[in-house]
């Protein structure tokens, strides 16, 4: 093992090692990997990106969890230990504090004590475990056996169709006459839907109303929510014909509770009770356009998921992705891992495969690329290290270069003419369908998460899924309007999930999530950037370097790191 | 008669005329509504109330503090041992507390903030879980104005209320506990950065802690996770709470604790805060990272406003410590000719500095160093004079010295800024050689005064030097320590090679070659002329003399030179300060948009001009108004004045509603009333603002109308001036003659001479100000229009009988600042053509203003006391600030801010204090060395004896319009501002360049951009806002909509920022954000069919 390179490598983190440091890192049984661990330990949760850390032997086995050991110790225990110091990362299950309001209970006991007892454990994020990645998820460990995967190049057909992409069919000029007509496609999209529901064959316009109803069947676009003053929800609607609000009674549970679900500018059937007062009811039933069961379709392949790869940021994790790489080249992981890589027919990449450039304030001081152009580049490098025979979907994050309201067009080849060039890559917007063999996906890398989670009570960043199986229900992607997602008044709206897919694959928030629901694979990708400066702030916690797999109908879950 | 007296006199004899004339009965009330206050306690009473509460305040003053008597008041207030009288004596408890925290607030604010009224929303008296009752403080929005001390003031309070009138703490549950940890953290991420972060467990600890409960009112529209909690009335975040806990009870619990300790309130867990925390102590690479950091002036650039100087690079402003009469209060002194030359410094321009403080305004001082500039012809020459920085202005390729900045020892005491050391300056020079063992006091061959001030010949300066034993004078010592021992050595050579060209009459000529660089950078002028480099005789012979061999190599060049050179050569420029363009200048007139001349309501029906003349050509309006009811009941006619105008009794107040009135017969009635035909340019207003929506007297329109002056929200007429201090005055300079001066009460001069001509300097008295020309001109026509309404409307004896500017000179004007309540008496004394307000610093800081660029209005008082209604004020949360709700026609130094008392008020620093700058003590540690009006509070010499240490021979020398402000364009002021850039030696044109385009244009393109694609869409016909476009694509009232962002403003910068970029080399990751930019723009405003069918043009 190069000296060098190990060394450049912590240089490159800014990082100095002292002499006991550095002798443990080459005494490890990997030492390159060993020395990636550490990195990813250093820059995650002790120092921020832009630190000059100094690291001494001391600081490495507090790191790993490594107790004391004689200088002796050889390479296989300390290789040992730092498998189960790394899952000690896993939230600590201290006792914990009761967080049930105790009403009569003056506090007296409380006043006195220090500003440090008043640390809590719930100031950090719970970690949130996904049940179905727990169990389908397995670590990435070479076993160092001889396989080798079959070079004899099977002509292998791709069966692969574009079957929505925006790119270069914007159509709009930012004209008023623009945004009328965006939100009207959305209206009408969705109403197409919804009007195929038994309850809502017959719905009114607003203006259409007429005394003699008591019973109101509408399809409707929320306009204002509120709250009154005894708790009930007021929703403001309107249709293309006028406004009318609905009033959802807090007594009716379930019903409220698909009322607490409901965001501004979505479209939904509301079945209601007319009231004495003309444009004001009391809704009934609040219809969603809503899923059906899909059929299981027969797959023999594998497809691959990524995304927020964040290629030239100081904190991409390199070395993981190598790892990745050569997984997927079958030149890593047991054998069993090995076949699986073998299946993999397509890799789909969901925006941000690069960290981009002035995204926000200060970008340049986290960057390791400093040019868009040399990212790409970068990105190339490692993606045109893949074998040929997997075909690559790229579509664009917020990190990328392309204008940033949603649809997004595709990355333009001037930044990526690297990736361009490479012959099993291609490209689309986001959103974006494609269908792989027969299967659908739905690719939409996910800005609109950070609406949906500051509207809905229940919706958590841990949770993306439940909040993918919620933009299912509400069959569109981002929503709420004038928020944080910039939305292009596009002549139609692509956002409106017209047809299901097999598969619905998102980002953009660091954090893996996985459900299957009524048939459709809800897969979010995670990531391959360590926590940033932004995620601290925020108490949000990454997993990064976990990477989903449909292998042959089947949800699977590598961990590289 | 003492010159307050005087004042008070003049004040009640135009009380009287208000009075009067609203004892007509044709406004609201038949008194003028802005009370009198002579003192802090009047002021609060006038303010605040309750009655009778300023003569309690006045009795406890006696023997206790400000603060003691606050906390005193409030207890007696809530536990009824002050009576109430009046409306109030049948108060319960609850509002009892409520009126003795408001109270007590005002004192502790001195009676000028409007955060007592505004600020608080409620007191309630609330019950804990276990049935026990406690004090709950809301606060609101304007709780800002207070300043985070008076707002944790403002707890402790409650604290004491809550004993006096003897219930329990306040017991929070969880619940609400982690709802303050939850706002907080909302706060900080969805509305506004705290001014400091508090971790989750201070905020707990706080709210686990203060002993009542701080609440408030809904501040923004985010709601919180922990609702509908059974004692917090609403979901949303609560600004003005979190506010008094974090920015106040928190960051300021220092402060606090000392105070509950001297009132004898138990806050001793506020000591938790004070404690060192435990992460600082585990990593000591902190430390580094802050000083790495940039300066905050430097962090971000506009577009327009130059940079004059990167963090303590050479060549910028040296810091010189000092005092002249118009500095101090957050204002400094440069020369006036460095103002000409830069062009964008005006009198009253703000700069945003380095150190000490964040910012501070601009004015000439010309008894300081002027700038040094290169010319294309190669000479370097110090400028001395406007006239000669225009002159050679076009010539200028260098700035390489931008001369020295004037800084009272008072800015870096406000500010607890470490001291810098100071420049070698001529004062301080002075002083050594005085100080000099061989110096004898009685010796008359030395003119101390012209060797301080005068020409002094270098021979002279090197004689002198020699035979006193110090330092070479200043003129001859140059910034040596700018440059390399090796530099100094290269100088050397090239001046040793051409010795023999020296004459002592004409001085030496040099080579032209690379050490001529030397020269200009340590700051030596010279001339170029045939090739070679002519330094005159003075000069010339302090360099041979200094210079008189090679330096060795030592630690700083400084040293080394000090090796070689016969005398002792100080360290000319120690200290530079970075500096960039703030806010210009302002001085104008305030105008609503758009601006009335009268509160006449005339709806949409006047146009967008909103004339009235066009609305009554209607004849009838419809209107949101309210009118006034005659309370006789065999008259019961409507009418808006106090008194029914047919039978002269009493009217009381009805309620608003839309209402038709005859618009065309009441303007002409009013018309004819003042007898003003033209009525055609009378503004008038959409709606009333104000709960009980009664209008304005239409003849005041009209009237104002006539005389061109406008109207503000509350009926006063008012012009906005930027703050200026001023301690002294020279009468010719402000236009004011010694005959008035005299009528005025001036009776000497500062060195306490009879006044006699119009050029001595004389001390200004603390209530007269010095307004602008153009604030001159309007108040003039405010007085026309006075007495105007005087005699026209009120049938009354015309006041003022002004005709020019100059007779506005005497007359009194209320002081008014925004955030503030309460007017300040002010004498207006004379003009100045700087766009400025200068007045005394005490002037500025009863209102509670420094001079960093802030700015307030001025307003005629007698328009004020007469015009002025409470009930032209909307009653929205923060209605009422910027209204005079009181006048305080006396200032005492000791109840006005206490940043004024930082004033330096003496005319020398001692040589010591020059020494102990070298090292960097906290200014508080060399306050034996310094005399400021801390010193004098409470004794006569608090007014008067005030002086300065650098005289300026003009105050508004130098431009009076900077440059930002004359050139019409963002390009032409970009361009300025880059090649300006290009000229400063301190500065670095590329750097100026990217931050420009990364801290300026590309985050706005960015966010315009990211804005246009989550707009609202406007109604151009009633002015609906709609969060989005409505799925009918009209407005409920039928118009048409409209886009709230236009792609004009997404593309606003785009084109000069790529021009930027295409001149300029600028960072490639610069250069391809704004690609990107471009790129995402062209595919939201252009249609991929366009772009198609002309490229079809091609194929």
């Amino acid at each position: 093992m190069s000296t060098n390179k190990i060394l450049l490598k912590f240089a490159k983190k800014g990082i100095n090692l002292s002499p006991e440091a550095y002798e443990r890192v080459v005494n490890a049984e990997n030492p390159l990997n060993f020395a990636s661990n550490l990195i990813v330990k250093l820059k995650s949760d002790k120092f921020s990106s832009k630190d000059l850390v100094s690291v001494s032997g001391e600081t490495v086995d507090e790191i790993l969890g490594v107790k004391q050991k004689a200088e002796s110790s050889n390479q296989e225990t300390l290789a040992a230990d730092v498998k189960p110091a790394v899952e000690k990362e896993a939230p600590k299950k201290e006792p914990e504090v009761d967080k049930t309001p105790q009403k009569d209970a003056p506090k007296e006991s409380e006043k006195t004590g220090s500003l440090e007892s008043f640390k809590k454990e719930s100031d950090k994020t719970e970690t949130y475990v996904n049940k179905e990645i727990l169990e389908a998820s397995e670590t990435i460990k070479d076993t160092k056996i001889k396989f080798k995967r079959n070079e004899q190049k099977t002509n292998v057909q791709y069966d692969f169709k574009i079957i929505q992409d925006t790119s270069k069919k914007s159509y709009t000029s930012g004209e008023l006459e623009n945004l009328i007509a965006y939100f009207k496609s959305r209206y009408e999209k969705l109403a197409n839907i919804l009007s195929k529901r038994p309850e809502l064959r017959n719905y009114t316009k607003i203006a259409d109303i007429d005394d003699s109803q008591d019973s109101l069947s509408l399809i409707l676009m929320v306009r204002e929510i509120r709250s009154s003053k005894n708790g009930h929800k007021i929703v403001e609607f309107e249709d293309d014909t006028g406004n009318i609000s609905v009033l959802f009674s807090n007594k009716n549970e379930e019903l409220f509770a698909e009322a607490e679900k409901l965001v501004r500018d979505e479209v939904v059937g509301v079945i209601a009770n007319k009231s004495d007062d003309r444009g004001f009811a009391f809704g009934q039933e609040i219809i969603n356009p809503g899923v059906l069961r899909i059929p299981e379709k027969k797959m023999d392949f594998g497809i691959v998921f990524l995304s927020d790869v964040h290629i030239g940021s100081l904190t991409f994790l390199e070395d993981a992705f190598q790892r990745f790489i050569d997984w997927i080249n079958c030149e890593f992981g047991d054998e069993e891992q090995r076949r699986v890589a073998e299946d993999v027919k397509y890799l789909i990449i969901g925006g941000d495969i690069v960290d981009g450039i002035g995204v926000y304030p200060n970008q340049d001081k986290e960057l390791a690329i400093k040019d868009i152009t040399e990212q790409y580049n970068e990105a190339a490098r490692f993606l045109g290290n893949i074998r040929s025979d997997i075909k690559i979907i790229i579509a664009p994050g917020n990190h990328d270069a392309s204008r940033v309201a949603e649809p997004q067009p595709a990355v333009p080849e001037e930044y990526a003419k690297a990736l361009y060039e490479l012959d099993n890559v291609e490209f689309i917007s986001n959103p974006g369908v494609v269908s792989l063999d027969g299967i659908n996906v739905l690719i939409y890398h996910g800005r609109s998460f950070d609406d949906l989670v500051m509207a809905v009570k229940e919706f958590t960043y841990e949770k993306s899924d439940d909040i993918m199986e919620e933009m299912l229900q509400k069959r569109h992607l981002a929503p709420i309007y004038g928020e944080r997602t910039p939305l292009a008044s596009e002549l139609e709206d692509y956002l409106v999930i017209d047809e299901l897919p097999d598969i619905f694959h998102t980002g953009h928030i660091h954090i893996n999530s996985y459900k299957k629901f009524k048939g459709i694979h809800l897969i979010n990708s995670g990531t391959f950037q360590t926590q940033t400066e932004f995620q601290k702030i925020y108490n949000i916690n990454p997993t990064p370097a976990e990477v989903p797999i449909i292998h042959k109908g089947k949800y699977r879950h590598f961990k590289f790191l | 008669m003492d010159y307050f007296d005087r004042l008070e006199a003049e004040t009640n004899h135009l009380y009287e005329i208000a009075n009067e004339a609203r004892s007509k009965g044709l406004d609201v009330e038949t008194k003028t509504e802005v009370p009198l206050a002579k003192d802090l306690a009047e002021r609060v009473e006038g303010l605040v109330g309750p009655e009778g509460v300023a003569q309690r305040i006045k009795e406890l003053e006696k023997d206790m503090d400000r603060e003691s008597v606050a906390f005193e008041i409030a207890a007696e207030i809530a536990d009824g041992t002050f009576e109430l009288t009046g409306e109030k004596a049948k108060w319960n408890e609850e509002q009892r507390c409520d009126q003795g925290l408001r109270t007590a607030l005002a004192i502790l604010t001195e009676g000028v903030v409007a955060a007592p009224l505004e600020g608080i929303s409620d007191v309630k008296i609330k019950q804990n879980f276990d049935g026990t009752k406690y004090i709950g403080v809301y606060f609101a929005g304007p709780i800002r104005s207070a300043g985070g001390t008076a707002a944790a003031l403002a707890v402790l309070l409650g604290d004491k209320i809550r004993q006096a009138i003897n219930i329990d703490e306040f017991k929070p549950i969880e619940d609400e506990i982690e709802r303050y940890v939850e706002e907080v953290e909302l706060y900080e991420s969805e509305v506004t950065n705290l001014q400091y972060s508090p971790t989750p467990e201070e905020v707990r600890f706080a709210a686990n802690h203060i002993p009542v409960e701080v609440s408030g009112e809904q501040t923004d529209q985010v709601e919180v996770s922990h609702r509908d909690l059974e004692r917090v009335e609403t979901n949303n975040i609560r600004g003005g709470a979190l506010l008094a806990m974090v920015e106040g009870v928190i960051q300021k619990s220092k402060k606090i604790k000392k105070i509950a300790n001297k009132l004898g309130l138990d806050w001793d867990w506020l000591e938790e805060y004070s404690k060192p925390k435990k992460s600082d102590s585990s990593d000591d690479g902190g430390d580094s990272d802050v000083a790495l950091e940039e300066p905050k002036y430097i962090q971000d650039i506009i577009g327009g406003r130059p940079i004059l100087g990167y963090p303590s690079e050479k060549g910028g402003f040296r810091l010189r410590y000092g005092r002249s009469r118009n500095t101090g209060l957050a204002t400094m002194g440069v020369h006036p000719a460095t103002m000409a030359l830069l062009e964008f410094l005006a009198v009253g321009t703000q700069l945003k500095i380095e150190y000490p403080g964040k910012g501070n305004c601009v004015v000439p001082v010309d008894s300081i160093e002027g700038p040094i500039v290169k010319l294309k012809n190669g000479d370097v020459v110090v400028i001395d004079s406007v006239r000669q920085a225009q002159k050679l202005k076009k010539d200028v390729v260098e700035i390489l010295f931008l001369g020295d900045m004037l800084v009272a020892f008072g800015e870096f005491l406000r500010n607890n800024q470490p001291l810098y050391p100071s420049g070698w300056v001529e004062e301080w020079w002075i002083q050594l050689l005085m100080r000099s063992e061989k110096f004898d006091k009685d010796n008359t061959d030395l003119d101390l005064h012209a060797l301080e001030y005068d020409y002094l010949p270098a021979v002279e300066a090197f004689r002198l030097s020699k035979e006193y034993d110090i330092p070479l004078h200043p003129k001859y010592t140059y910034c040596y320590n700018d440059v390399t021992i090796n530099d100094l050595n290269g100088l050397y050579d090239l001046l040793d090679a051409s010795k023999s060209t020296y004459k002592p009459e004409e001085g030496i000529k040099l080579d032209f070659s690379y050490p001529k660089r030397v020269l200009e950078v340590i700051g030596v002028p010279h001339i170029v002329r045939d090739g070679k480099i002519i330094i005159d005789k003075d000069h010339s012979y302090a360099l041979l003399i200094t210079l008189s061999d090679r330096l060795p190599e030592r630690k700083t060049t400084i040293e080394a030179l000090n090796e070689v050179s016969p005398v002792k050569i100080i360290d000319k420029a120690p200290a530079y300060i970075g500096t960039r363009v703030g806010r210009p200048e302002k001085s104008k007139e305030r105008l609503m948009r758009p601006a009335p001349h009268g509160l006449i309501p005339i709806g949409n029906f006047g146009g967008s001009r909103r004339l009235v003349a066009t609305a009554a050509k209607k004849g009838s309006i419809k209107v949101e108004i309210s009118r006034r009811r005659c309370t006789n009941p065999e008259c019961g006619i409507s009418s808006f004045g106090a008194l029914c105008p047919k039978c002269g009794h009493p009217t009381e107040k009805g309620k608003p509603s839309m209402k038709s009135i005859p618009l065309a017969s009441m303007l002409k009635k009013a018309s004819d009333n003042v007898k003003v035909r033209r009525v055609d340019e009378v503004k008038g207003v959409v709606g009333m603002i104000s709960e009980s929506k009664l209008p304005e007297p239409l003849e005041k329109g009209i009237l104002r109308a006539k005389h061109e002056v406008f109207t503000f929200k509350d009926g006063t007429i008012r012009h906005d001036s930027t703050d200026l201090p001023l301690t002294h005055f020279v009468p010719k300079e402000i236009g004011v003659n010694v005959e008035k001066l005299l009528e005025m009460g001036y009776e000497k001069d500062c060195y306490g001479n009879p006044i006699e001509s119009e050029d001595q300097i004389i001390e200004l008295k603390v209530q007269d100000i010095v307004i602008s020309d153009n604030c001159g001109d309007y108040l003039l026509r405010t007085a026309q229009f006075i007495d105007d309404e005087l005699t026209r409307y009120y049938g009354m004896e015309p006041f003022y009988n002004v005709k020019e500017k100059s007779d506005m000179i005497g007359h009194l004007v209320a002081g008014l600042a925004p955030h503030t309540s309460a007017g300040v008496l002010g004498r207006i004394v004379g003009f100045t053509k700087a766009l400025g307000c200068y007045a005394h610093p005490y002037f500025h800081s009863a209102k509670r203003r420094n001079c960093d660029s802030d700015e307030d209005a001025v307003m005629l008082l007698l328009d004020a006391l007469i015009n002025f209604s409470k009930t032209y004020l909307p009653n929205t949360r923060g209605g009422s600030m910027d209204a005079p709700l009181v006048l305080s026609s006396r200032i005492d130094p000791e109840e006005i801010d206490d940043e004024s008392h930082n004033l330096d008020i003496f005319e020398r620093f001692p040589v010591e204090f020059y020494e102990e700058t070298y090292t960097p003590h906290k200014p508080a540690d060399v306050l034996e060395y310094i005399d400021n009006v801390e010193m004098h509070l409470g004794t006569p010499e608090q007014y008067e004896g005030l002086m300065f240490s650098h005289h300026t021979s003009n105050i508004h020398a130098g431009p009076t319009v900077c440059l930002y402000k004359r050139l019409p364009s963002m390009r032409e002021k970009v361009e300025a501002q880059i090649s300006l850039a290009e000229s400063i030696r301190a500065v670095d044109q590329r750097g100026v360049v990217e931050k420009v385009l990364s801290s300026h244009f590309l985050p706005d393109i960015m966010g315009n951009s990211r804005a246009f694609s989550k707009q609202k869409v406007r109604c151009t016909k009633c002015g609906a806002k709609y969060r989005r476009m409505p799925l009918t694509g009209k407005c409920s009232c039928g118009g048409n909509l409209i886009l709230s962002v236009s792609k004009g403003s997404v593309t606003k910068y785009l084109e000069i920022s790529r021009d930027l970029v295409n001149r300029y080399p600028v960072s490639h990751y610069l250069e391809q954000r704004l690609e990107i930019q471009e790129f995402g723009i062209n595919s939201l405003f252009e249609s991929d069919k366009s772009k198609q069918s002309s490229l079809d043009v091609f194929f």
